[in-house]
């Protein structure tokens, strides 16, 4: 046991009748270490967060948060401890100050002056008198991160924080998360991106059907990643293909539809676009189709290989 | 690391074990909060002071007064009599209805709005969250029954009159002494009606359906009193949450008898003791993989 670690959860088994929705999880979280559980949807991730915060017990393993466990220590587990899981709920008939003060009350009450200013840390302040019923989906995640500030967290555990948003509440999300992630707290992020997870977190596990398909930091991970692929349309694929078979590096097939899919480390494939515009072949596309990451979060969690054998 | 939480600047290494836990108050405060909010709570104690008015103002103005059910005979002409003629009416369905609402409502809401997510996660244990919503219930219930009593013994008195009461035996009850028994008659209704209240908590915490929680109750008090109308299962009526309500009538009798508002207690507070505990348990047991 390590008391220092903000989550340390060894070996945690929760099934649901047949289904083990999590199966002999370990992870283990640093104080200030912003880290992200990845994995599909049905992967265990939101299994593992609700017995991160009590609201379902683990069958066997143990959780401790801070070094306390909820068998030991009940409700203490989560003193310093705040987040939502999947999306926030509130009362809708209550507005979002209220629905705030009353959650306040139920963590001992907030000091004055406090609400105003996490409404102002996640851009609430100007709605906060009206009724959680008239909120967007994205000013609910914004009150979902509001009510988890009042409780002054350690360690802030959040479900999916840009799950339904648009694109620009994604940024804005994101955006919110990476300034409480450098203000020195301890975040635990599930996700179903891989960019999410690699712009904000230092380390990862992703998951797949409820077991660990990786774990390790963020650098561990890229290094593991296959190349990065391009699709590619020219005036010419034939001869763009035979140019690619003249560089070793350089990957290139004919795509299902039309035109090319190219893989290959970023430098050889700058190298064939250049053979490709100096033998007069005109690029018509030329886009990335999958990050590396993604495209190794995929085997990951598609193929069933594990990061070991990815290694 | 020195880093500092973004709104307080404390370190964010500790999370120490909080001094003092919010407590029973905190969630008592929360639950009244959230209730006064909902324009349901405001609808029913409004309706608890101007439907009995009404009631009172449309039998009062029948030429004929409802001889079939007790006290009827002499509503029409007497204010007490009027008040009691309500009593028994309500004791059916209007008082396990009006704290069913709430307490049917008051767990599985959480559920409805999916907010036991955000409230477990809270530093108010599940036990306390339980207590604070039972006992709100409870309050409520009492509240609900207060205004109803008070709204109609008030608009029977003031509309019909207080002229000497004929009690059940035939003896006349001097107006002094009978304000005192109508007053003692609704009393009698508060324990039965805590006990649907927690037949309605039992029910809202097991079937986290807000009209499950409401309609049970109800349907389970009318299935009770048909049970109890019938012939031949006499040694079970004492067990019915429904006999209680008839136990004022003994006070109305020359001699009173008290036996049945006795056996009254003890049923209402067995129903409530046991439909407590088997809903906190349920809570208590509960994953919360949902709302």
């Amino acid at each position: 046991m390590d008391d220092q670690l903000a989550v340390d959860a060894v070996d945690v088994v929760k099934a649901f009748g047949s289904i083990r929705a999590v199966d002999e999880i370990t992870i283990k979280v640093a104080p200030g270490e912003v880290y992200g559980v990845l994995g599909p949807n049905g992967a265990g991730k939101t299994t593992f967060l609700r017995m991160l915060l009590g609201l379902i017990r683990p069958d066997s393993g143990t959780v401790r948060v801070f070094g306390r466990t909820w068998a030991h220590d009940g409700i203490a587990t989560l003193d310093g401890v705040a987040g939502f899981i999947e999306s926030p709920a509130f009362y809708p008939y209550l507005t979002g100050r209220q629905n705030l003060e009353g959650l306040g009350l139920l963590d001992g009450g907030a000091r004055s002056g406090r609400l105003d200013e996490i409404l102002e840390v996640v851009d609430l302040a100007g709605r906060a008198d009206d009724r959680v019923r008239g909120y967007s989906y994205g000013m609910r995640q914004r009150l979902g991160v509001a009510a988890s500030l009042i409780r002054e967290p350690r360690l802030l555990v959040l479900d999916e924080p840009a799950n339904g948003l648009d694109p620009a509440g994604i940024r804005d999300m994101r955006a919110l998360v990476k300034r409480l992630a450098d203000s020195g707290l301890t975040v635990l992020l599930s996700s179903h991106h891989m960019d999410e997870v690699e712009e904000i977190c230092d380390n990862v596990t992703i998951m797949r059907r409820g077991e660990v398909a990786f774990h390790g930091a963020i650098a561990e991970l890229r290094a593991q990643a296959p190349d990065p692929g391009y699709a590619l349309a020219t005036t010419d694929d034939a001869r763009a293909l035979a140019v690619a078979g003249r560089l070793p590096a350089v990957t290139a097939t004919r795509a299902p539809d039309s035109g090319l899919t190219v893989t290959g480390p970023e430098d050889a494939v700058s190298s064939y676009v250049a053979d490709l515009v100096r033998d007069g072949i005109r690029l018509r596309a030329f886009t990335p189709t999958r990050t590396p990451l993604e495209q190794l979060f995929f085997m990951l969690t598609d193929t069933g290989v594990r990061n070991e054998e990815v290694a | 690391m020195t880093a500092t939480d973004v709104l307080t600047g404390r370190p964010t290494q500790a999370a120490p074990v909080l001094g003092s836990r919010p407590g029973l108050g905190a969630a008592l405060r929360w639950e009244t909060r959230k209730l006064r909010a909902q324009l349901r709570t405001k609808a029913l104690l409004i309706g608890a002071v101007l439907v009995p008015i009404a009631v009172v103002v449309i039998v009062h103005s029948q030429p004929r007064p409802p001889k079939d059910t007790l006290f009827g005979r002499f509503a029409t002409d007497n204010g007490f009599a009027m008040a009691l003629l309500v009593l028994g009416f309500a004791a059916q369905w209007v008082l396990p209805l009006l704290t069913s609402i709430v307490a049917g409502d008051i767990f599985a809401s959480e559920d409805q709005h999916g907010t036991w997510k955000t409230v477990l996660t809270r530093s108010t244990s599940r036990s306390t969250l339980f207590w604070g919503k039972s006992l709100v219930s409870i309050g409520f219930a009492l509240l609900a029954l207060l205004v109803l009593a008070a709204a109609t013994i008030a608009a029977s008195v003031l509309i019909v009159g207080h002229q000497p009461l004929t009690g059940l035996s035939g003896q006349t009850i001097q107006p002094q002494s009978a304000v005192t028994l109508v007053v003692a008659s609704w009393a009698c209704m508060a324990l039965p009606m805590i006990g649907f209240t927690c037949l309605a908590i039992l029910f809202s915490v097991w079937s986290r359906n807000v009209a499950v929680g409401i309609a049970a109750p109800v349907v389970i008090g009318l299935v009770m009193q048909l049970v109890g109308a019938l012939g031949g299962i006499e040694s079970l009526r004492p067990y019915l949450l429904t006999t209680p309500f008839e136990a004022w009538h003994g006070l109305l009798a020359e001699p009173r008898f008290t036996g049945p508002l006795l056996d009254g207690v003890i049923t209402s507070a067995g129903w409530s003791v046991v439909c407590l505990v088997a809903a906190y348990l349920v809570l208590r047991r509960r994953d919360i993989t949902g709302g």
